[in-house]
């Protein structure tokens, strides 16, 4: 087999997982290994689709896309309003970012006892631990572009006669907002994952973590892996989307 | 380690022209920072907010607000930790933690490594490979875990396994990085000299990729120690998850709070030792800094 390069990269790319896919219905065929540890790759086509018609995925999807997505705005306005005060004021960072870095050091994941014992097994819980992922990134990102805007911007600025916050509309955001769209990305996949953690340790009865779990509970390999296929591909479309939208919003700008 | 050393000036663009990520070399200044020290009086400034913090926790303890069960007098933390310490647990707790984060680093970033070498090594390795390891990505760890839990139980090895997968990816991509993109012209100069694949090897790749390699390790483990709290709050007779997970169902809100400042104060201190030996082994090295953390 010659891959050369010429040919189209989805070719190479899909040699693989052809080969992993033979070698399961293979394997799945000849029943050495019991259908609890590795379904059949149609016994998994099979749930896929009874779990839409008949065990409403659609509505577990669409659970999990409402708590990201609450999580993801809240995380990313304070995140935002956060890093641009200690970004744009010099006393301010001094006065909150070694505060910041001292919260920032202790790892999501730790937060999550402390969460439930304070608001308990609720969709709060679940929604602030979101926030909580998707705050760091924007915030570190709009401070650092922020504080990155070229000295001249802001000179120049002044000979315009821009100040306050038409000086921050016109002239800090544009230049920062490469950063800050970096930050609103990373944001995104980061809620996204912590999703996962959020529905899994903080019991829901919908959600997508929820299913993969209630796979688990069921011994319904064929469920987790339906649930595993989903949470990766509508992440993956949300970041593309999150990713070309970033694009064309810095298209035009250059620092 | 010799091969560092008199590269040095040699590698000085290679590092330069390694891809960095705005948050990440603005992070590394502030912890840098952070550590370093700002001027006295700016110090003083960052006291502020975390004496306000212990003020209005200890005003609202002090009138009652919430209950007992809920906020504890911030004073009983340290009370708790030296509790949790003099009695021996917690040193043991976090031995385990510790151990199950090396042992996941160890197996994730071996696979990772060795991974992302052959890719950056091979065309072809990476035409194949790289596709299905991207898509792989997209799935949350976490959804990993359900999976692993029925495929290897509750006991030990699936928690090293989640780790693993946690250390797998920043590791596979930093290799994958550093060694595809040694630069032409090193290339070219090794050609020059005639060095043999073995040399080129030795002279040029490694000490070329060696920035992201490193890179790839720090960030690597930092995500094992990020992902032994999740390994553990799954279920675990011991480790530091196993501290928090007794505190908050014996609604013991002093030792959750005292395990997470364990969790911050292990978490900083694993990543300002990695920072000091990346330092170390890239001095005289353009700084960089590469890949999320």
């Amino acid at each position: 087999m010659n891959i050369s390069k010429k040919s189209k990269p989805w070719i190479a790319g899909t040699i693989l997982p052809l080969i992993l896919l033979v070698v399961w219905q293979s394997i799945a065929y000849s029943g050495y290994i019991p259908v609890l540890i590795l379904p059949s790759p149609e016994a998994v086509v099979k749930t896929f689709i009874t779990q839409f018609t008949e065990k409403d995925l659609l509505f577990h999807i669409f659970a999990s896309f409402r708590r990201v997505l609450s999580g993801f705005l809240i995380g990313t306005a304070g995140g935002f309003s956060f890093g641009l005060l200690i970004g744009l004021s010099r006393s301010a960072e001094k006065i909150f970012s070694p505060f910041f870095n001292i919260i920032r050091q202790v790892s999501i994941i730790g937060w999550i006892p402390l969460i439930v014992m304070w608001f308990g097994m609720t969709e709060l819980s679940r929604i602030i631990i979101i926030s909580v992922a998707a705050f760091y990134p924007i915030a570190l990102n709009t401070f650092a572009g922020v504080r990155n805007v070229p000295k001249e911007y802001i000179e120049l600025s002044s000979v315009y006669g821009y100040k306050g916050l038409s000086r921050i509309q016109k002239i800090v955001l544009p230049a920062a907002l490469p950063s800050i769209t970096t930050g609103v990305t990373l944001a995104l996949g980061m809620s996204w994952a912590i999703l996962m953690a959020a529905e899994i340790f903080i019991q829901t009865k919908f959600g997508i973590g929820t299913r993969i779990e209630a796979g688990r509970g069921s011994f319904n390999m064929a469920l987790v892996l339906v649930g595993i296929f989903i949470v990766g591909s509508l992440g993956f479309m949300m970041t593309t989307v999150v990713e070309k939208l970033a694009k064309s919003t810095n298209k035009g700008i250059k620092k | 380690m010799k091969i560092i050393g008199h590269r040095n000036n040699l590698y000085k663009k290679g590092a330069k022209q390694s891809v960095s990520l705005p948050v990440n070399s603005r992070n590394y200044k502030m912890t840098k920072k952070l550590l370093q020290g700002f001027k006295v009086t700016d110090r003083l400034l960052g006291l502020i907010v975390p004496l306000l913090v212990l003020i209005i926790w200890q005003v609202t303890v002090s009138r009652h607000v919430f209950s007992e069960l809920i906020l504890v007098p911030p004073l009983t933390i340290p009370d708790t930790f030296m509790y949790l310490f003099r009695s021996g647990d917690l040193i043991s707790h976090i031995f385990v933690s510790l151990n199950r984060v090396f042992l996941g680093f160890l197996v994730g970033a071996s696979a990772g490594f060795v991974l992302g070498f052959g890719m950056g090594f091979s065309p072809v390795m990476s035409r194949t490979i790289k596709p299905l390891v991207k898509a792989l990505q997209q799935v949350p760890e976490f959804a990993w875990m359900p999976l692993i839990i029925l495929l290897f139980g509750i006991d030990e090895l699936p928690k090293i396994i989640f780790i693993a997968i946690g250390a797998f990816y920043p590791m596979l991509f930093n290799t994958y990085q550093g060694v595809s993109s040694v630069p032409t012209s090193y290339h070219e100069l090794a050609k020059v000299f005639d060095y043999n694949s073995h040399r080129y090897f030795l002279k040029v790749l490694i000490p070329s990729a060696l920035p992201s390699i490193i890179t790839g390790i720090r960030h690597s483990l930092g995500m094992a120690w990020i992902f032994v709290v999740g390994a553990e709050l799954f279920g675990t007779d011991n480790g530091i998850g196993y501290i928090m997970i007794q505190g908050r169902q014996l609604f013991q809100i002093d030792v959750v709070m005292a395990a997470l400042i364990v969790i911050g104060i292990l978490g900083f201190t694993l990543n300002y030792v990695l920072q000091i030996i990346e330092q170390f082994l890239l001095r005289g090295r353009v700084s960089f800094d590469g890949g999320p953390a």
